[in-house]
């Protein structure tokens, strides 16, 4: 005490407290090597560590094989024949679990009914890429069309869900419904 | 002659008084228009397709009105009342103080006009149009004058703690405005900044940081420090530690800006910086906490009959606790989780409505009895309030720190198949809208808590006798200043001088090498500059405020690459006057959105977004279709912009119009032919389509360490 009063305030003068010092010291020193390790030694900079994480990545892919839709592969699906999917596609269940993959993310762009919205119609006999083969449509459901606005899906979708709702797309080609008027090439 | 004698011998407290009624007044206004954002974040409805209070024009209002209009008047108020007693002599000048304070309601009534109108720069907590930005400066400076003016006629020789933080906050917040807002007009009520990308990202937060750190923090302090030992009549804990931690606090703080760039394109070094000075000014802001809380020893019984102790003691806490958190967040790793997320929105009102709204209430609180020579109506009311303003505060706090960090982890989570686990970024958004309801409840509580303190106060002044001017009364004869410090603190000039080269060494190290923009560029990497159209777009994109929900900034993290594309680069906002990276993804990022969707998407998105994207929160923006695209002033906006930099061709600046009246048109046919409504080309949602497909369109990011990556 002893300093003269401003309006009536006193002030102490008691000794900083030691834990303070401590942690005020503390974070200097840290800063110091933090700044030291990061601006003047090797370690790896924002983009070297991306790099580290995107080779695992590519690792975890590789080793994963099985589910992953395209993923790391560039959307190169579907490797199997027309007649193959023609027996994958048959099950009875499998266009009705695709129908729900559809109306989760399909339906924004294509409509609910796949009668297009901001996206082509699927079940008039028009198609802009292919010629509405079950590969064709497997192709364009995995690869996207980036140009169009269409993503590739292989990279949000699962094998399963992928081949789903390309046998949905399949299973309403054809129905005509009322909606986008036609676009592409017409297949008989 | 005599009356002018008599006016010389009182304090002015008319300009006090006036300082809280604004303040209580805009505080209201404040806390309603964050009230209804929230509401609107939980349920989109309450944009009501209205331009003017849709949140990217709502959002703006709420933080200038919090920040410029109820913590301003509340830091004048303080101010004018205490460094009048502590320097023991009236203002230096009534007419300036009068100035000052109808010039700042006159800012804040222009903001309260021009921002739900559209004028901003597309800068947080600098959104105010270049008219504006010249009156605060003005007002500012008058501010200045009439406070160093005060100190050169004091009668107190020796200025008390509370004085030194006054002055850092006047000479800082100068200095930040002015440099912050230097901007080319294009027009009355439209500029670009003169700085671009980087540079204007380091400079905006280097502002905006400090926006925080010498508007909401020091000038605060100084308050604690003359408002805590008056109301709990006990000395100040320890003189040494006030000096100690005062002069870290300001020269530590201007530093810590780059943390709100970590992981983004600004150089690395300056993210390095940014990050550890952020970390050492934990110990110095809790030099001030303990200051506040341990001049409490030994009057603890206070805290238990006293609501302005009350309110004091838990703004101090809550200061402690956002200056642990705010360190904490700007550590990398940390920060990699929390920011872009809410965990920020939950900090930010930890720190605004804890301490700067519970201290400015204990303030208030403590003065209106003594302005008006009365007592206050009911303490048992301000206690309510105490209680009410806690629960609210938390309940905010708790439910968006829950919301940040749940969707934190669900935008980073990829599953053992190398995929995102929740690509769909809306999922992200469903799942924390329950915490938003939350959030609301706190926010109503605290503004209820606010309600009773308007009706105590309304009733304390109605039974209140008219004031009467307080008597300056004797003026202690001051003892010798001392050496050291001590007679430092007696020296207004050099005090001021040192304070301000305190504050200069880190804005000058730190912004100063990133002026020269070359040098940070790839020169292999070439960047078109914005179609006249685009820019036409991206004015629009500014005035709605899309960036306080859209970022433009994908961070170069594998989950990151995964949803958005390869990590944004320096070049690709090398002529962004201003730059848009955001700050929060209420939506997902969109810097390389462009060609990813066909125009017909963004124009049903824009009209309906949830027609594309169902459960979608974001707002309709109707009026884009029916409100026309100002094209005769594109040659105008193309000089200034070719006057910043931007190689535009004579060819371009010449035919700007035309240019963009055929790229409109163009695109219009397209939507019609598409199922569109036909006659588009003239409206503004055609610009902003344009600006939208041209982001991550400019400029080719060829990034070896990406080759391998699947492009979405």
């Amino acid at each position: 005490m002893g300093h003269d009063e401003n309006d009536g305030i006193q002030e102490l003068d008691n000794p900083l407290p030691g834990w303070w010092l401590v942690t005020f010291y503390g974070t200097i020193i840290f800063a110091f090597f933090y700044w030291i390790h990061y601006t003047f030694t090797n370690a790896p900079d924002l983009q070297g560590e991306l790099k580290l994480a995107m080779d695992e990545l590519e690792r975890v892919r590789k080793n994963s094989g099985g589910d992953a839709g395209g993923g790391g592969s560039g959307g190169a699906l579907p490797a199997e024949s027309e007649e193959q999917l023609a027996a994958l596609f048959a099950p009875g269940d499998r266009a009705d679990q695709g129908k729900v993959v559809f109306a989760a993310k399909c339906a924004s762009c294509h409509g609910p009914e796949g009668a297009g919205l901001v996206g082509p119609n699927l079940t008039d006999k028009f198609w802009i890429h292919g010629k509405g083969t079950r590969k064709d449509i497997l192709a364009v459901i995995s690869g996207g069309v980036k140009d169009k606005g269409m993503p590739a899906w292989s990279e949000m979708l699962s094998k399963e869900e992928l081949y789903s709702s390309a046998a949905f797309v399949f299973s309403i080609k054809g129905k005509n419904l009322p909606g986008k008027p036609p676009e592409g090439n017409e297949v008989p | 002659m005599t009356e002018n004698n008599d006016l010389w011998e009182s304090y002015d407290d008319d300009i006090v008084r006036k300082f809280i009624f604004a303040c209580l007044l805009f505080g209201a206004i404040a806390f309603l228009a964050g009230l209804l954002a929230a509401l609107q974040m939980a349920y989109w409805p309450f944009n009501s397709n209205l331009p003017w209070i849709t949140f990217g024009r709502l959002r703006p209002l709420h933080t200038n009105a919090a920040i410029f209009a109820f913590a301003g008047n509340a830091i004048f108020a303080g101010i004018y009342h205490s460094t009048q007693r502590l320097l023991k002599t009236r203002m230096f000048s009534d007419v300036l103080s009068n100035i000052h304070f109808w010039g700042w309601q006159l800012i804040i009534l222009s903001a309260a006009v021009t921002l739900p109108l559209g004028y901003s720069h597309g800068k947080e907590y600098a959104e105010l149009e270049w008219p504006i930005d010249i009156a605060i400066t003005v007002v500012w400076v008058v501010f200045a004058v009439n406070f160093f003016g005060t100190i050169a006629i004091r009668k107190q020789r020796h200025l008390y703690v509370a004085l030194w933080f006054y002055i850092a906050t006047i000479i800082t917040v100068a200095v930040l405005h002015i440099f912050n807002s230097i901007e080319l007009p294009v027009s009355f009520m439209k500029s670009y900044p003169v700085y671009a990308g980087i540079q204007d990202a380091l400079v905006q937060w280097w502002y905006g940081h400090n926006a925080v750190a010498f508007f909401l923090t020091t000038p605060f302090l100084g308050l604690m420090y003359y408002y805590l030992p008056k109301a709990a009549n006990r000395p100040i804990y320890s003189y040494r530690l006030s000096i100690v931690h005062f002069w870290a606090l300001i020269f530590l703080y201007i530093w810590a800006g780059p943390h709100h760039l970590l992981y983004s394109s600004l150089p690395e070094w300056a993210q390095t910086l940014g990050m550890v000075f952020s970390v050492m000014l934990w110990a110095p802001s809790w030099g001030g906490m303990i200051n506040g809380l341990l001049t409490l020893r030994g009057s603890w019984d206070l805290l238990r009959t006293d609501p302005i102790i009350k309110f004091l003691v838990a703004g101090i806490t809550f200061y402690g606790m956002a200056t642990f958190e705010g360190p904490l967040l700007s550590i990398k790793s940390v920060n990699a989780l929390a920011h872009f997320t809410d965990w920020i929105i939950g900090h930010v009102h930890g720190g605004a409505l804890g301490w700067n709204g519970l201290l400015t209430f204990a303030i208030i609180y403590y003065l209106v009895p003594k302005l008006w020579r009365t007592e206050l109506y009911s303490k048992k009311l301000a206690t309510t309030h105490f209680w009410f303003a806690i629960f609210g505060i938390l309940i905010y706090y708790v439910s968006m720190t829950s919301a940040g960090i749940t969707q934190g982890l669900m935008w980073r989570a990829v599953d053992q198949q190398g995929r995102l686990v929740y690509p769909d970024f809306v999922e992200t958004v469903l799942r924390i809208v329950p915490l938003y309801w939350f959030r609301v409840l706190g926010g109503t509580l605290f503004i209820v808590g606010f309600a009773i303190m308007l009706y105590n106060l309304f009733m304390t002044l109605k039974r209140a006798p008219r004031p009467v001017p307080e008597l300056i009364g004797d003026i202690p004869k001051s003892a010798e200043l001392g050496t050291g410090h001590r007679k430092l603190e007696g020296l207004a000039t050099v005090f001021s001088v040192l304070a301000f080269f305190a504050i200069l060494v880190g804005s000058v190290i730190e912004i100063l090498p990133t002026l020269n923009l070359d040098k940070y560029l790839n020169p292999t990497l070439t960047v078109k500059p914005y179609t006249p159209l685009e820019l036409a777009g991206r004015d629009i994109y500014v005035r709605e405020g899309c960036y306080y929900c859209h970022s433009q900034q994908i961070r170069p993290m594998v989950s990151e690459v995964l949803r958005y594309g390869p990590p944004s680069t320096v070049e690709e906002s090398m002529y962004d006057h201003p730059f848009q990276w955001g700050s929060k993804r209420t939506g997902p990022d969109i810097a390389r959105v462009g060609k990813k969707y066909p125009d017909l998407w963004h124009y049903r998105h824009m009209m309906d977004p949830r027609s594309v994207t169902p459960k979608s929160i974001m707002p309709n923006y109707p009026w884009l279709a029916e409100d026309n695209t100002d094209f005769l002033i594109l040659r105008k906006k193309l000089s200034v912009m070719r006057v910043l930099g931007v190689p535009y061709s004579d060819e371009e600046l010449a035919n700007a119009d035309i240019l963009a009246e055929k790229q409109a048109q163009e695109i219009a046919q397209k939507l019609a032919a598409d199922g569109a409504p036909g006659g588009l080309e003239k409206k503004e949602i055609v610009a902003l389509i344009s600006y939208l497909q041209a982001l991550g369109q400019k400029g080719s990011p060829k990034n070896e360490t990406l080759g391998s990556v699947p492009q979405l």
